[in-house]
């Protein structure tokens, strides 16, 4: 949702004349928004602005960000940073990975997600 | 000539979600899709362009339960209105409130979702003219329309106030 939300975000930036560049990780979600300029990072969800205690992979990614925003030379450009999360891509293999949970733990998601959308309507309405 | 593994590809979150909530019993979740996109080119060169960062992070908020490192998803620290806080100090924010990938990273540096001390350093180098005072938090909320007309639009007048040239967004 964090992907979705900052490309509308930017959306309304931009239509209001505020140039934007976004960095992030799910690359599918920010350009199925469609959104001016993007860098995109191959790493896990949460590193959108570089390896952790990795000051030369952040400092990195945030100067090809602004390279980005300068440089673009129109909507919907990505560029995605040359950084690899580790050489071995079997990481990418394990998100929402269905088939390594059996009937019983989905039953116990379902239970999770029904008590984390009553706390969510609970707030909302409290908002 | 060796291919790279077929699965070495930018992972594929829509489709994931789509059916791990479908497989819990959930119907599927529309995300935005729009076929025009807006653009305005840079009006000031980046090394004179004050910055504004907008972050999906939140503010830590004693009592809501484990917001730390590795903490499970925790729907209570969700924040519903846009915040504003100072980029002169170092905000406590933390990242319990969404989907990042729990497995695969640790969530113990900030700097990995929040790059303003990167954003300082490019400020004393000169390679961005300065940061807006403040930075600003965006909730993420699954109502495109929420986000869209009243998040969206709170988020561009106080880069207004700020004298915004330019936004980098950064979703944890």
């Amino acid at each position: 949702m964090c992907h979705q939300t900052v490309s509308l975000a930017a959306r309304h930036l931009e239509a209001n004349g505020i140039p934007t560049v976004i960095m992030g990780c799910a690359k599918d979600i920010v350009e199925q928004c469609g959104v001016p300029r993007f860098l995109f990072s191959d790493f896990p969800l949460g590193n959108s602005a570089g390896r952790p205690f990795d000051v030369e992979s952040q400092a990195a990614t945030l100067e090809l960000a602004l390279r980005v925003l300068e440089s673009a030379p129109a909507a919907r450009t990505t560029v995605q940073s040359p950084q690899r999360w580790r050489d071995d891509a079997s990481w990418k293999l394990d998100f929402y990975d269905l088939d390594k949970l059996t009937p019983e733990q989905i039953a116990e998601r379902r239970k999770e997600f029904d008590v984390v959308k009553a706390v969510i309507k609970t707030k909302q309405s409290g908002a | 000539m060796t291919f790279a593994p077929e699965h070495d590809v930018p992972i594929p979150y829509m489709q994931r979600t789509r059916d791990y909530y479908l497989a819990l019993g959930y119907g599927a979740y529309r995300w935005a899709h729009f076929d025009d996109v807006p653009f305005t080119p840079l009006g000031t060169p980046r090394a004179r362009a004050r910055v504004a960062l907008i972050t999906t992070a939140a503010p830590y908020q004693p009592g809501l339960g484990d917001q730390g490192p590795g903490a499970p998803y925790n729907a209570a620290a969700k924040f519903y209105k846009v915040y504003s806080d100072a980029t002169a100090a170092v905000p406590d924010l933390r990242i319990s409130h969404v989907g990042y990938d729990r497995k695969h990273t640790t969530a113990e540096d900030p700097s990995t979702w929040f790059p303003l001390a990167r954003l300082h350093e490019a400020v004393k180098a000169g390679r961005i003219g300065a940061l807006t005072p403040r930075f600003h938090g965006a909730p993420t909320n699954r109502s495109h329309r929420v986000t869209m007309e009243t998040d969206a639009p709170e988020l561009l007048r106080r880069c207004r106030e700020d004298g915004a040239d330019v936004a980098v967004l950064v979703p944890s």
